[in-house]
């Protein structure tokens, strides 16, 4: 059925192996897949090629097929086709509808939905049903989004690979032995294996972003403030942001836009206007031969040290040249105490935390172990509902935020995140983006770093500091490591300025549409004939 | 527990010895009469306040935790602290603090109360009602 949206594939159906010593090149510009999801299926339910109906049946037939092997999902909507036949009504009867109509939309468990359990990955919330929709899910149903379901995470984000929830591990689409990333793996995967067309996540350290490298899908981390907060459920206010997920660029922006914007109920959220971040996604069909010339990229030297892998590094590195193709001029920079943001950012996160977790008492919402007073049923409530994870970072924090410690821990690291906030500003004033790895890794096996938390900590390197600094980033898949079935993917990450989401989407949307050879769908649902 | 207390003098600052990480900047209880807390911090560039004491920890964090959750969890949390001090080395003085990213100022909306239209789904999450009251069990005074 979705086959009949799509323009017939020009590209070899299988997929090469990546091999570190052949970057992916440029190849001519021919029929390729369109650029957006999402416009396609505006396009296929406006011309009444398929009906809202149709398409979610298809959706959900292979989300059915695959959720087994996956497990991306904690709840799934019951409500899904009756939406859907709502569209049909409304396109039938010639009226409006919004923009993103019809595009079924996977929501992250931390992120409050009203007519579906939200638990955080948490037993503490297991069966909690929030009396309010997070601003942002508003807004997708505001513009006629249908919601999937919510997807799974490690608990209240606290994590690298979903094994951190307290109710299922998620699977990477690319190698069921492996890990999704996270902690919005449910997120990640759920796109990926095409369960959904687009998702939202949270990144407070890169949540969004190494996920989406794992997965070999987009994921988008905007500016702290661009988008709303109100219904995300707080792990380091400072820090937190919601971000997106998509197949391609095209459709990542155009959820961006769905869920940017001033909210009165987040104080912390910016009034500055939103572009119109969808409006730029035409074909490339017509583009010019260096369409980006004159960018300036910065390529963050420190990322690509020992400990990063050497396939990874050779698919960065070929991501440059490929965007020197494209008329981009590329120099390595140097952002010092690149190194300190980690020990920074996991201070301020736990100690931030202890602070927002403190919430989760057992009392107003919540699970509640009874006692016979009122400490104990704080205690126990708590001892119960929290994970190991989440109970070491809670403990973590309030060492750090003791009394007489503030000096020693919390207030060093934000002296430290002025240092990385000012050397992210200089090399920005000089380069147009940033751009690095998101991951030292591909994906690696589920178990494999459980337990040992430094180890887990230290593949955040490459993506904490743009949360202190509170600066937006853009992954999107660039190359293939060996491993698994058929290689396994690894993301670009490209940095920009303050709310230059804009330039960011730009120029990935470039750079995706212009790299041949290198299609990103898994081998799960190769098979499947829309792909 | 967190090793032996220094005693404050009202005028000098004082350092407690024998932590992992040589000199130390110090928590201070005053131990006279009036039972002051003063804070006092120093400007050496290497200090640690000790070893983390879980079961305190655990205390302060309303998390009830057991004998083996204790064992599990203090060097695992150790180790992280630890890690941590290698912040004490950088040289930071004068350099503000940054309380987050942003450089947007005063963004509140006006102080007038404004009921919620989902009360009732507020009140059916709560664990222990009975109208028009949220039950607790008593509490228990440990002093």
């Amino acid at each position: 059925m979705l086959s009949t949206l799509h323009p017939p594939r020009s590209l070899s159906s299988r997929f090469p192996r990546y091999i570190s010593s052949l970057p992916v090149t440029l190849c001519t510009l021919t029929a390729q897949s369109p650029p957006s999801q999402i416009l396609s299926i505006r396009h296929a339910l406006l011309s009444r090629h398929v009906t809202a109906t149709q398409l979610a049946e298809s959706y959900l037939s292979r989300l059915r097929l695959t959720e087994p092997h996956l497990r991306s999902f904690l709840h799934l909507s019951d409500a899904v086709s009756q939406q859907a036949s709502r569209i049909d009504e409304l396109i039938a009867g010639n009226e409006q509808v919004g923009p993103l109509a019809g595009v079924l939309v996977a929501v992250k468990d931390n992120i409050c939905t009203a007519d579906m359990p939200s638990t955080g990955g948490s037993r503490v919330l297991e069966g909690y049903r929030p009396p309010f929709d997070a601003t942002a899910v508003r807004k997708i149903k505001e513009l006629g989004g249908i919601v999937v379901g919510k997807t799974n995470l490690d608990e209240f984000g606290m994590g690298s690979t979903t094994e951190g929830s307290a109710f299922q591990v998620t699977a990477n689409p690319w190698d069921v032995s492996r890990v999704p990333g996270g902690s919005s793996g449910g997120s990640a995967a759920a796109v990926s294996a095409r369960q959904c067309v687009v998702s939202l996540g949270s990144d407070t350290g890169g949540s969004v972003r190494q996920p989406a490298s794992f997965c070999g899908v987009v994921g988008l981390k905007p500016t702290y403030g661009r988008v709303s907060r109100y219904g995300l459920m707080a792990y380091a206010s400072s820090l937190d942001v919601i971000g997106c997920f998509g197949s391609s660029i095209a459709d990542t922006g155009i959820l961006l836009h769905a869920i940017s914007g001033h909210d009165r109920l987040d104080a912390t959220s910016s009034k500055r206007e939103v572009p119109d971040f969808a409006s730029q996604f035409a074909s490339t069909d017509f583009l010019e031969s260096k369409p980006l010339k004159g960018l300036r990229v910065g390529l963050i030297r420190e990322t690509l040290d020992d400990g990063v892998d050497s396939g990874v590094i050779s698919a960065i590195r070929g991501a440059a040249l490929h965007l020197e193709d494209l008329g981009c001029s590329v120099s390595e920079i140097s952002l010092p105490s690149f190194s300190l943001g980690l020990p920074a950012y996991y201070i301020l996160a736990a100690s931030e935390s202890s602070s927002n977790l403190s919430r989760y008492d057992g009392v107003r919402y919540g699970n509640q172990v009874t006692a016979g007073e009122l400490t104990s049923l704080y205690g126990d409530s708590r001892s119960k509902g929290f994970g190991p994870e989440v109970k070491r970072r809670i403990l973590t924090g309030t060492y750090a935020l003791s009394a007489g410690y503030y000096d020693a821990y919390y207030k060093r690291a934000q002296q430290v995140r002025t240092i990385i906030r000012k050397s992210f500003k200089a090399a920005l004033d000089e380069n147009d983006i940033l751009i690095s790895p998101a991951a030292p890794s591909a994906a690696y096996k589920i178990g494999e770093k459980k337990d040992d938390p430094l180890a887990m900590y230290a593949g955040d390197i490459m993506t904490v500091n743009v949360n202190l600094a509170g600066l937006p980033a853009l992954v999107l898949p660039c190359g293939f490591v060996e491993g698994g079935v058929a290689g396994l993917p690894v993301g670009l990450q490209m940095i920009g300025a303050a709310f230059d989401e804009e330039k960011l989407l730009k120029v990935g949307h470039i750079f995706e549409q212009t790299l041949q050879n290198c299609r990103f769908v898994p081998p799960l649902i190769e098979d499947d004939s829309a792909w | 527990m967190m090793g032996s207390r220094a005693v404050c003098s009202r005028i000098g600052l004082w350092y407690r010895k024998g932590s992992s990480f040589g000199s130390s900047k110090v928590v201070i209880v005053g131990n006279n009469n009036k039972n002051e807390l003063r804070r006092c911090s120093t400007t050496t560039a290497r200090s640690s306040p000790g070893p983390p004491d879980v079961v305190r920890l655990a205390e302060t964090a309303r998390i009830s935790l057991t004998p083996t959750e204790v064992e599990e969890f203090a060097p695992k949390i150790g180790q992280v602290i630890d890690w941590f001090g290698q912040l004490q080395d950088v040289d930071l003085d004068s350099i503000e603090p940054a309380i987050r990213a942003d450089t947007e100022g005063n963004n509140l909306r006006d102080d007038i109360p404004e009921t919620f239209e989902n009360r009732g789904a507020m009140i059916a999450a709560v664990p222990s009602y009975e109208e028009p009251y949220i039950r607790v069990p008593k509490v228990l005074n440990k002093e």
